[in-house]
């Protein structure tokens, strides 16, 4: 059997997998990315001078003989990792466990922006569209929901100016991100210009555009940072049940997971949704089917930068209570979270809590250990690529001949008769 | 018998179907060898087994009486097998010398350079000696499809092959090429050559070939001498039951016309004129044919009149009314089906399963959607019922669109335009790749819904085909109408000079291409 052969029947084994068997494959993806990190741990320990060993092997002296070796490694991959995944949740092992707690809230809050970004990317990816610009879709979002309520909070007050307010600025994120991806979407659709170029430029477009008008337009005069004025507290999203220092609110949450859930009934149950998945697969039969390719094309990136332009309004509303250039890159971390999650939307869901747990369990990590925050970084990357792996060669195994062949696709590919 | 292929009990398994279940052929040498077969009746999956494209799950391949096995092609090769793809793998801008010699080039210079003088001579002398008058020195893209086919012969040939196999060698050849292709058979046995073709039409096996195989959903039926058995024999043994062969009644009353195209010219996708100045009409309760071999603007035609490519100019209008402006959509719900050519692109979306590719070009209208909202228990049940009445198999609504053999695809797709209960019907070669039993069914709701009053417009490169089922017949070469003549009297042999581009001796353009009142 030659290589290629077993290249083959391996991806078709992939291709053909259940779901339970990619779970099980993804969980010992995780392992393997577990395994491979501890040997790098190791080895960094190895390389690095310290006081105190925190992490010593020995061989093991059975016969009272005199040991042969003792190793010591300065960084302990068990310690690592215990605090990477549990500490990120607040450690839920341990007999005083709060789920409620910060460090919970911290990894809950970086779940929630990512829920929003992910999804944008999958509903994109789903119509056929790369979408890198969730990113520059945040930055306007976040920016025209700050500005929105900074005008609206003034006006109501109490609890019903909070409700007023936080309606309204999500409402205007979406509304900014949604706007804004429509330019790569009509650029698309009437020029047919392609989309990964010209998200990436409109990020860069989106963040210096925005940081000129924060500086010279709206910017707060009390303070240095570029950043705009301060938004009253009735107008912040609500941190109720959770430690309020790590500003997360679950009512953002929940409406991350009822817009999962919207999303998935969207792309399942509607005819848009049917116009949008018979876009993605197959624009020939779409345009058979009598779909308006050009309409799909601007509706589904308007709807992907409305849910980026809403992770942008929590931003603002939920995490700073004001907007301020520099924004971290939940719209890069977007695309990767929609990969994970093969762009299902209730994948998306796992994807973003997995980088929410890996984005503040590094936070821990770098408090517990002398691990330089470099390595733990490395650590992240390679549970990330080790996990979405499986489901890169799965995407790619359907693509290829010799898997398609042996699925029996091409059975009859030559019979075709005049 | 001296055989020159013995397959013994192959049995070829894919997730989920048997495609070959324990089929043995044996071919002598020196003769020509039909393999006989419905569509997906496994025919094409035996023949890869032989040219080493699959691992056979059970059996024994036996070339020559020694038994082998093939990891790829590269071995079929060496031990003599031949595969002539119904697609041409040539290289267009290149030489028939150099595509015939490409990967084999003799060389010189100890081995640096290609030795052009003596691959021309190598190719001239194999040419002449199986009496193939291919000129060495002529580009691909500038010779017929029948040069192109015996190019792909002569390939095999150069590469040492013994047994040549091809695979529905008749698809894209007008009827005197076909008859060219047979004699080039006789050369090759003659010269000890051994021949097998794949093909399901009866007519070809019955004149081309020694022997006779029959294959019948991945089993062996049989195998008799072409001298020994009849038509009607071997249509029993493909279908598996008595098969009443069509016969054209036409009680042709036609009504007003229901599509007019007039002056139309499209160009193809690389902006190269493919229709020139088309004009014709389709009448309520008729059938309008165009013959001809594909690729000559056809495609391009009726791309134009469903609404997939824009016309450069002239005008189409449907039920009266100038549709140039409307979209897919408009035309969809204005009652227009179309069963499109290729159904792997266009007819189905293969990730989908049968009950989504059912609704598709309906996906927004009554029954299936109100408010936006699809009604998967109504598309359920459409599907079920396109899959039962259309004999759809497996018969399994939540398969994949990928899954089902070619025939099965399209007898779905062409199940899902008549339940649109259309006002015109337009089909791209509606019976491709389907079986006899099915074809006998989708001609019956043709002439059905001709007999309703509604216009049906067919393009089919298959001459008996298109004969049995137009009222008026165009013949389409090059991008222009050619003639619009009577099928009943026209003969297969005229056909196939107005498919060429050349008129026939006598008179046949005996009716107004616009098909106005007599």
């Amino acid at each position: 059997m030659s290589a290629r052969d077993r290249i083959e029947r391996a991806l078709t084994r992939l291709v053909t997998a259940s779901a339970t068997e990619r779970l099980a494959i993804s969980l010992a993806a995780l392992f393997a990315s577990i395994l491979v990190g501890t040997v790098l741990i190791l080895g960094a320990g190895r390389i690095t001078e310290c006081a105190t060993a925190t992490f010593v092997l020995t061989h093991p002296t059975p016969f009272g003989l005199p040991r042969l070796f003792e190793l010591g490694f300065c960084y302990n991959p068990v310690t690592v990792y215990d605090r990477l995944f549990l500490g990120a949740l607040g450690d839920p092992l341990s007999a005083g466990w709060d789920p409620f707690g910060r460090q919970m809230a911290l990894t809950l809050r970086e779940t929630t922006v990512l829920l929003f970004t992910g999804l944008g990317v999958a509903v994109a990816f789903r119509a056929g569209i790369f979408n890198i610009g969730a990113q520059g879709q945040l930055v306007v979002g976040s920016l025209a929901s700050a500005l929105a309520v900074l005008q609206v909070a003034p006006l109501v007050g109490g609890a019903p100016g909070t409700a007023v307010s936080l309606t309204v600025g999500l409402a205007v994120g979406a509304l900014g991100g949604g706007l804004y991806a429509a330019i790569p979407g009509l650029l698309k659709a009437y020029a047919d210009a392609n989309e990964v170029i010209t998200t990436i430029m409109l990020n860069f477009i989106a963040t210096g555009v925005v940081g000129y008008l924060v500086l010279n337009h709206v910017k707060d005069p009390d303070s240095f940072a570029t950043q705009t004025r301060t938004i009253p507290d009735h107008a912040n999203f609500p941190t109720i049940l959770f430690e309020p220092t790590a500003n997360f609110s679950v009512i953002a949450l929940a409406v991350g997971v009822v817009l999962v859930g919207v999303i998935y009934y969207l792309l399942a149950h509607t005819a848009f949704g049917y116009d949008v998945r018979t876009s993605g697969l197959q624009p020939e039969a779409a345009e058979y089917g009598g779909v308006d390719a050009k309409r799909t094309i601007v509706a589904s990136f308007g709807l992907s930068g409305a849910l980026a332009g809403i992770g942008g309004a929590l931003y603002a509303l939920m995490i700073l209570g004001k907007f301020q250039t520099g924004v971290p890159s939940y719209g890069f971390d977007g695309i990767t979270v929609s990969i994970l999650a093969g762009n299902n939307p209730l994948g998306v869901g796992f994807a973003a809590f997995l980088f929410g747990i890996l984005k503040s369990g590094a936070g821990v990590v770098n408090f517990a250990t002398e691990v330089p925050p470099q390595l733990v970084a490395t650590l992240r990357g390679l549970i990330i690529l080790f996990v979405a792996m499986p489901e890169f060669f799965r995407l790619l195994g359907g693509r290829m001949k010799g898997v398609q062949r042996r699925l029996g696709r091409e059975s009859d590919g030559g019979e075709t008769d005049a | 018998m001296d055989r020159a292929v013995h397959l013994d009990g192959i049995t070829k398994r894919f997730p989920g179907v048997v495609a070959n279940d324990n089929v043995t052929l044996e071919v002598e040498r020196g003769g020509v060898h039909a393999l006989l077969g419905e569509n997906g009746a496994g025919k094409t999956t035996l023949m890869n087994v032989l040219y080493g494209l699959y691992e056979p799950t059970e059996g024994r391949v036996v070339v020559d009486g020694t038994e082998r096995e093939f990891d790829a092609p590269a071995d079929a090769i060496d031990a003599g097998i031949g595969m002539i793809h119904q697609h041409f793998m040539l290289v267009d801008p290149m030489t028939v010398t150099e595509n015939i010699t490409l990967g084999n080039e003799p060389r010189k210079w100890g081995g640096l350079a290609v030795d052009r003088a003596t691959a021309r001579e190598e190719v001239q002398e194999l040419s002449d000696r199986y009496g193939f008058a291919v000129d060495p020195d002529a580009t691909i893209a500038d010779v017929s499809v029948g040069v192109q086919q015996r190019v792909e012969i002569l390939k095999a040939l150069y590469r040492g092959a013994d047994t040549l196999i091809l695979d529905e060698p008749t698809a894209v050849l007008t009827p005197q090429e076909v008859d060219e292709l047979f004699a080039v058979f006789e050369e090759l046995t003659d010269a000890g050559k051994t021949i097998i073709f794949i093909t399901h039409k009866l007519g070809e096996a019955m004149t081309a070939a020694d022997d006779i195989t029959v294959l019948r959903d991945g089993k062996g039926v049989a195998t008799v001498p072409a001298a020994e058995t009849t038509r009607e024999s071997l249509a029993e043994m493909m279908v598996g039951r008595e098969v009443l062969m069509d016969t054209s009644d036409r009680p042709h009353d036609p009504g007003a016309e229901t599509l007019r195209v007039e002056g139309v010219s499209v160009t193809d996708d690389r902006g190269v004129p493919a229709v020139d100045d088309v004009s014709f009409s389709v009448r309520e309760g008729e059938i309008f044919g165009i013959a001809g071999v594909d690729g000559n603007g056809q495609a391009e035609l009726i791309e134009a009149i469903t609404g997939l490519r824009d016309p450069s100019s002239g005008r189409i209008d449907f039920e009266g009314e100038d549709i140039g402006s409307w979209s897919r959509r408009d035309r969809i719900d204005a009652g227009m089906a179309y069963v499109p050519e290729d159904r792997h692109e266009r007819g189905l979306v293969m990730e989908f399963d049968l009950t989504e590719s059912g609704i598709l070009g309906s996906q927004h209208g009554e029954p299936f959607t109100s408010n936006g909202r699809i009604d998967w228990d109504v598309a359920r049940d459409h599907a079920s019922n396109i899959v039962e009445t259309y004999d759809v198999r497996p018969p399994d609504i939540g398969a994949k669109s990928a899954a089902l053999s070619g025939g099965n695809q399209q007898k779905f797709i062409v199940g899902r335009e008549f339940e649109r209960d259309p006002s015109l019907f337009v089909a791209a070669h509606p019976t491709r790749g389907v079986d006899i039993g099915s074809t006998e069914f989708i001609h019956e709701r043709l002439f059905a819904l001709r007999d309703d009053g509604d216009g049906v417009l067919v393009v089919s490169s298959k001459l008996d085909e298109v004969q049995l089922l137009a009222d008026r017949l165009a013949v389409i070469h090059d991008g222009t109408l050619m003639a619009v003549v009577d099928p009943d009297d026209v003969t297969e042999e005229e056909l196939g000079l107005l498919m060429a581009g050349e008129r026939p001796a006598r008179q046949l353009e005996s009716q107004r291409v616009d098909g106005g009142e007599p």
